[in-house]
């Protein structure tokens, strides 16, 4: 069976890319050009990806992603260009899982697909605990954090924040959510301790902490752990 | 009436009355001293001497009171039969009329010289008062300052307490509640747009003066100066005067004001019509190669073989990145120069410079790039995504313009956090160093495009972040562009660890 997608997006040049695309790579593909429109299709159909363009004309699509959030854990990706921070990341901490940014290579749309499905994929199973990409190996049972197979001490802050991207590894996770699940939600302003304790960390597991290959920043955004 | 008005008409005060007695007491011990020396007449004139200098220098009463004192005394102690207040002679009556008169007439002459000396300095310390404000309002540049001048003058003018009002951008009366009693005389001032208050027929009942700023239909404020007298004309011409001027430098203020905006929105319109006719020339180039190679396959893909084929792909996938670029570079500066909002968090450097060489780096396989970021850098106060549009315009450009090694590299110094871009290219000639910060300006160095707005955007930016964009000739050739950002001496606290 094939997997299916809904493009929510107003622009038909831009519908109808996404849609050839995605169809050549075997999806079935469903497409809404209005918010309303896609909470009507959701009613009766369930995909395992939506597409979210922001900026759509009845609205900016956040009660969407909420209401989908309260039946699904269907994996949303929203699509916005650059100058759209605000609400991309409103999104985000409202529950859509990654973005992509205007203008993108059709590569890269169906690589941030893939790594949103094999989150989703491996969540209905036990959750993913090792995360083994390049030099560098996490096994969150053994509490074990690895660079080219030697053992790295990290203070716990910086643990549980690695812990968190890695349970996130491919997508993007807001200033918001890792001050929250990190530090507590009383701390979600304190942007500055994901400066200083990023910079330890990246300064353990990075080989060139300036141009790092595993924890990358979102710039404006937050993090992402890379997946591959 | 005014703080500095003649205290001609004041009562005898107790060093009056002193002087007076010490005056006949001395022309009485000179006339005894003298007595065996002189006559009766001289010994007269001795009186006439202390008459005369007692009624230059005293008020009117006793000045006069002074003169008979003068010729009891006179009659008591000199004029025969001496010790008594028999008159002897007729003579001697005649010599006590005289005294009274000349006191009299002296006392009369020496009260107008003080009246008018008064009024001289009254004169010259209003003319000089005006001087005063005139100057203060030559210097002044801003409404605040001319209110303050104004005031100070008033003060100085008058025993008060003086208000001064100008009215604000809506046209309202700005005053403070400790004048808001004010507030309706002010008010009819500017509608009659003529002086109001006792004296001058208009609302004679006011206790105080209202002086409007200004002529009939350009009022910009008015004056009040209260406990006044109807009578004091000098004092509210010198107010009227003090007010006119300072009408005129509101004025002033206001019409260079006007030409000023008129000026900038001149040239505004002329920076903008610029602007689009060379963001229109940049996009039509690569619009017409993207269409020129997309209808080239549209029509002829059957004749053109698969290496064709790729590289007029290749050629829309890089044009349309240009312009995307171009039009990214486009809204930020614009946004920039709309709002001039930057969305500011703690950031660091090293991670900023990671984020843009993430990106970077797909455009430089051969990894020209070279960069160096020390380790504990403190943390700056940024937009990060503009930042990361700096930079990366910035590395594009030297990308672009060289082909050899490029160097970035960040630095702590002098309070600052200095970032450096450094290529071997052809380098950029002393005289187009400022041009190509400009909107519309490109240097056609090796016949590639730039991204036309890269740099200005560039210095848009770093100029909001309170800092500075800097090109630098290199010695052994090539550009080294420097970015210079303050650093927050208060740097934010470390969470538990």
């Amino acid at each position: 069976m094939s997997l299916r997608v809904l493009v929510v997006e107003d622009d038909r040049e831009i519908r109808s890319l996404m849609q050839s695309s995605l169809a050549v790579e075997g999806f079935e593909v469903q497409t809404a050009v209005s918010v309303s429109e896609a909470k009507a299709l959701l009613q009766h159909l369930t995909p395992d990806v939506l597409l979210l363009d922001l900026g759509l004309p009845d609205g900016d699509g956040i009660d969407l992603v909420r209401e989908v959030r309260k039946r699904h854990t269907l994996p949303i990706l929203v699509v916005s260009a650059r100058h759209q921070e605000a609400q991309k990341i409103a999104l985000l901490d409202a529950g859509a899982d990654d973005y992509l940014t205007k203008p993108f290579s059709v590569a890269e749309l169906l690589a941030r697909i893939r790594v949103a499905l094999r989150h989703r994929g491996t969540a209905l199973a036990p959750a993913s605990t090792v995360h083994d990409v390049g030099d560098l190996r996490v096994d969150l049972n053994l509490r074990l954090v690895q660079v080219q197979g030697t053992r790295v001490h990290l203070t716990p802050t910086e643990y549980k924040l690695l812990a968190r991207l890695v349970r996130s590894a491919g997508r993007v996770v807001t200033h918001r959510q890792l001050l929250t699940d990190v530090w507590g939600p009383d701390f979600n302003a304190h942007t500055h301790y994901l400066r200083l304790y990023m910079g330890q960390l990246r300064a353990k597991i990075e080989a060139d902490p300036a141009e790092p290959r595993h924890l990358l920043t979102e710039a404006g955004v937050g993090y992402r752990l890379a997946a591959d | 009436m005014s703080a500095d008005a003649g205290t001609g008409r004041a009562p005898p005060g107790n060093r009056d009355w002193l002087l007076a007695l010490a005056l006949l007491a001395a022309a009485s011990v000179a006339g005894f001293v003298l007595d065996p020396y002189v006559s009766l007449t001289s010994q007269a004139m001795l009186y006439v001497l202390a008459v005369v200098i007692a009624s230059y220098r005293l008020p009117r009463v006793l000045s006069i009171g002074s003169a008979f004192a003068a010729v009891i005394a006179f009659n008591f102690f000199f004029v025969p039969p001496r010790w008594t207040f028999e008159v002897a002679s007729r003579e001697h009556l005649l010599t006590l009329g005289t005294m009274l008169v000349v006191a009299v007439v002296i006392n009369h002459l020496a009260a107008s010289l003080r009246r008018e000396t008064a009024t001289a300095r009254l004169n010259e310390r209003r003319a000089h008062h005006l001087q005063q404000l005139a100057s203060h309002l030559a210097a002044a540049t801003a409404p605040a300052a001319i209110l303050v001048g104004a005031q100070q003058a008033l003060d100085a003018a008058f025993p008060g307490p003086c208000v001064v009002a100008v009215l604000d951008e809506r046209g309202e009366l700005v005053l403070d509640d400790a004048a808001s009693a004010l507030r309706d005389g002010m008010l009819c001032c500017m509608r009659e747009a003529a002086v109001l208050g006792p004296g001058t027929g208009r609302w004679p009942g006011l206790a105080a003066w209202y002086l409007p700023l200004g002529e009939k239909g350009a009022i910009n404020g008015v004056a009040c100066i209260q406990n006044v007298m109807a009578a004091d004309n000098g004092g509210r011409e010198h107010a009227q005067a003090l007010c006119t001027a300072t009408a005129q430098a509101l004025l002033r203020l206001k019409l260079t004001g006007a030409m000023q905006s008129a000026r900038e929105e001149a040239q505004r319109q002329h920076l903008q019509s610029t602007f689009l006719a060379a963001i229109s020339h940049d996009l039509r180039t690569p619009l017409a190669a993207i269409v020129g190679a997309a209808s080239a396959l549209q029509t002829q893909r059957d004749k053109l073989g698969v290496a064709q084929q790729e590289r007029l792909l290749a050629s829309i996938a890089s044009e349309a990145n240009y312009l995307s670029t171009l039009t990214e570079n486009t809204l930020q500066l614009v946004r920039l120069g709309s709002s001039g909002e930057l969305q500011r968090d703690w950031e660091s450097i090293e991670e900023v410079v990671g984020a843009v060489l993430g990106r970077v780096r797909r455009r430089d396989p051969a990894r020209r790039i070279r960069s160096s970021v020390p380790a504990g850098l403190p943390l700056i106060r940024a937009d990060p995504v503009l930042l990361a549009q700096l930079l990366e315009n910035l590395l594009d450009n030297a990308l672009k313009y060289s082909d050899q090694a490029i160097d970035l590299a960040v630095a702590l110094a002098g309070g600052e956090l200095r970032v450096c871009v450094k290529d071997r290219g052809p380098g950029i000639p002393e005289a187009q160093q400022q041009e190509i910060f400009e909107p519309y300006r490109r240097n056609d160095r090796s016949g590639q495009r730039g991204a036309g707005l890269g740099l200005a955007l560039c210095k848009a930016i770093a100029i909001a972040h309170g800092g500075a964009l800097t090109l630098r000739r290199r010695d052994a050739g090539g550009s080294s562009f420097r970015l210079a950002l303050p650093v927050d001496p208060q740097q934010p606290a470390r969470g538990p660890q």
